[in-house]
C-alpha cells in the first residue's frame, strides 16, 4: 500500500491535531468531576420524576434508532429483487444475516424467531447507547453550575474552577481551581500573583478586591446571603463544575437494570411459552422426593436454579454498567492527562468494549432462553438418542 | 487531617477490591488459551467453540466487574 499524500483529508486530519495541540496548551484540560448517579437537569422535573442526562441520552440512542428504521425500511427492495441498494442498506442485511447465522447456531430451530428477536433488539440498543460516548462533546458540553452539596440545611462548597469566557461562550478555566476565601489567606503572595496574572478570578491578592472581600466576609457571617441556584454564570463566590447535557445511558444503573430485568422476565416467558406448567419444575422438583435416596439433592438443585435466575439480573446490570462507566472514566482521564495523541487508541479500544459487551448482553439473553426452553428430561432422551445412534 | 484519612481509606479500599481482577483475568486467560488450542486442532468446530468461549469469557469477567464496581462505588459513591 502506498501512501497517496495529495489526499485533502490527510491535510485537514494534520491541521485540527495542530489545532488540538494549540488548544491543548492555551487552554488545559480540566480535572473532570465524577459522579455514578445521572446528573439531573437543573430544569425541573416531569411527573414528578427528575431529568437525568443519561435519561436524555436514551432518548437520543431511541431518535437515532427511529431514524435508522426509516432510513434502512424505506431502501428494502419491495419488488423481491436481489440488485443491491447501496453500501448502507448492504451494511445492515450482511450484518443482519451474519447475526442471524450466529444465533441460528445457538438457539432450537423452533423458537429461533423469538430468540433471534430479542437479541437483535437488546444488541442494537445496548450497542448505541455503548457508542455513544464516541462522540466528542457527549460528555464535556454541558450547563455550568455551581458545584455545592446541601448538608443538612446549609451549603458546602466543594472543588470545581473559575470560570473564563470566550466569544460570549462561558467555560470552565483549567488554569484556575477555585479557591475558597478562607485558603487565600493561607496563600502566598507569589501564588497569589501569579493566579491574578493568569485571569483567574477566585484567590487574587487581595489588595485589588479587598472590598469584595470584605463583601464576602460580611456574607459568610451572615450565612444564607448567597442564592446557589440563582447564580450569574462566572460568579468567583463558589466553584463552578460542568453537567454535561447528554451521557452515557449505560452508565446509570437504572438503564442497565431495566435491561436486565427485561431479559430475565424474557427468558422466564420463552420457558413457559416451550414447557408450559412443567417449566416450574425445574425450579421446584419434587417429583423425586420419594421415590430415590437422593431426591432431596434435586429438591436443593432447583432452589439454586431460583437462586441462579436472581443472580443473572445483577450479573446482566453490573457487567454492562461497570464496563461502560469504567470505559467512560477512562477516556475522561485520559483525555485529561494527555489529550491530543493519547485517547485515539482508547476510543479504539472503547469501541471494541462497546461492541462485545452489547454482543455478551444479547448472547447470552440468547443463550439462556435457548436453555429455558429444554426441559431436563428431554434433554437426557436426547443424550440417549444421540449415544444410541453413535454406536 | 480526618478528611486525608478518609480519602487513604477510598484509595486503599478501592485498590484491595480490585485484587479481585486476578481472578478475572487467570480464567479469562486460561478460556481463550484452550479455546483458541481447540480451534487450531478442530478448524471445523471453531463456531461452536466460540460461542462457548464468550459464555465462558462473559462469566468469568462478569467477576472481575463486579470488583470494578465495588472499587467505583468506594471512590465515587461512598461520601
Amino acid at each position: 500500500m502506498t501512501l497517496n499524500w495529495s489526499g485533502k483529508r490527510r491535510w485537514i486530519a494534520l491541521v485540527l491535531v495542530l489545532a488540538s495541540l494549540v488548544v491543548m496548551f492555551n487552554w488545559p484540560p480540566v480535572v473532570p468531576v465524577i459522579q455514578l448517579p445521572g446528573e439531573i437537569y437543573p430544569a425541573g422535573e416531569v411527573f414528578g420524576l427528575p431529568i437525568t442526562n443519561t435519561f436524555v441520552g436514551s432518548m437520543v440512542v431511541w431518535i437515532v434508532i427511529l431514524l435508522l428504521i426509516r432510513v434502512v425500511s424505506g431502501r428494502r427492495p419491495r419488488d423481491g429483487g436481489e440488485v443491491p441498494r447501496g453500501g448502507f442498506y448492504n451494511f445492515f442485511e450482511m450484518a443482519f444475516e451474519g447475526l442471524y447465522g450466529f444465533i441460528g447456531g445457538i438457539a432450537p430451530e423452533r423458537y429461533l424467531g423469538p430468540i433471534f428477536k430479542m437479541f437483535m433488539t437488546i444488541f442494537i440498543l445496548v450497542l448505541l447507547s455503548n457508542w455513544l460516548h464516541l462522540i466528542p462533546g457527549i460528555d464535556s458540553i454541558g450547563f455550568l453550575h455551581p458545584h455545592v452539596h446541601k448538608v443538612e440545611g446549609h451549603y458546602e462548597l466543594l472543588d470545581g474552577f473559575d470560570l473564563a469566557t470566550l466569544g460570549g461562550v462561558h467555560y470552565l478555566n483549567g488554569q484556575c481551581p477555585w479557591v475558597s476565601p478562607e485558603a487565600v489567606a493561607t496563600m502566598s503572595d507569589e501564588a497569589l500573583q501569579a493566579r491574578a496574572d493568569a485571569g483567574c478570578l477566585s484567590g487574587i491578592p487581595a489588595a485589588e478586591a479587598a472590598d469584595d472581600h470584605a463583601d464576602e466576609a460580611a456574607d459568610d457571617d451572615h450565612g444564607e446571603e448567597i442564592d446557589y441556584h440563582h447564580l450569574e454564570p462566572g460568579d468567583p463566590a463558589v466553584p463552578w463544575v460542568i453537567l454535561p447535557y447528554v451521557r452515557v445511558p449505560s452508565t446509570d444503573l437504572n438503564m442497565t437494570l431495566a435491561f436486565a430485568l427485561i431479559a430475565v422476565v424474557m427468558i422466564q416467558v420463552m420457558g413457559f411459552r416451550a414447557l408450559g406448567i412443567s417449566y416450574l419444575t425445574k425450579f421446584f422438583n419434587f417429583s423425586t422426593l420419594f421415590k430415590s435416596p437422593l431426591g432431596g439433592i434435586d429438591v436443593a438443585v432447583g432452589l439454586l436454579e431460583l437462586i441462579g435466575e436472581m443472580a443473572k439480573i445483577l450479573s446482566f446490570a453490573f457487567r454492562l454498567l461497570g464496563s461502560m462507566f469504567a470505559g467512560s472514566i477512562l477516556l475522561f482521564v485520559i483525555s485529561f492527562l494527555l489529550p491530543v495523541i493519547a485517547p485515539w487508541p482508547v476510543f479504539l479500544l472503547e469501541f471494541f468494549v462497546g461492541l462485545i459487551q452489547a454482543i455478551v448482553f444479547g448472547l447470552l439473553t440468547a443463550i439462556f432462553m435457548s436453555l429455558a426452553t429444554v426441559s431436563h428430561h428431554h434433554d437426557e432422551e436426547h443424550h440417549e438418542e444421540a449415544a444410541a445412534g453413535a454406536h | 487531617m480526618e478528611e486525608a484519612v478518609v480519602v487513604a481509606g477510598k484509595a486503599i479500599g478501592a485498590g484491595l477490591a480490585m485484587v479481585g481482577a486476578l481472578g478475572g483475568g487467570i480464567g479469562i486467560g486460561l478460556a481463550v488459551g484452550g479455546a483458541v488450542q481447540g480451534m487450531a486442532r478442530n478448524p471445523d468446530h471453531t463456531g461452536t467453540i466460540q460461542t462457548n468461549m464468550i459464555l465462558g469469557v462473559a462469566f468469568a469477567e462478569a467477576v472481575a466487574i463486579y470488583a470494578l464496581v465495588v472499587s467505583l462505588i468506594i471512590l465515587f459513591v461512598l461520601s
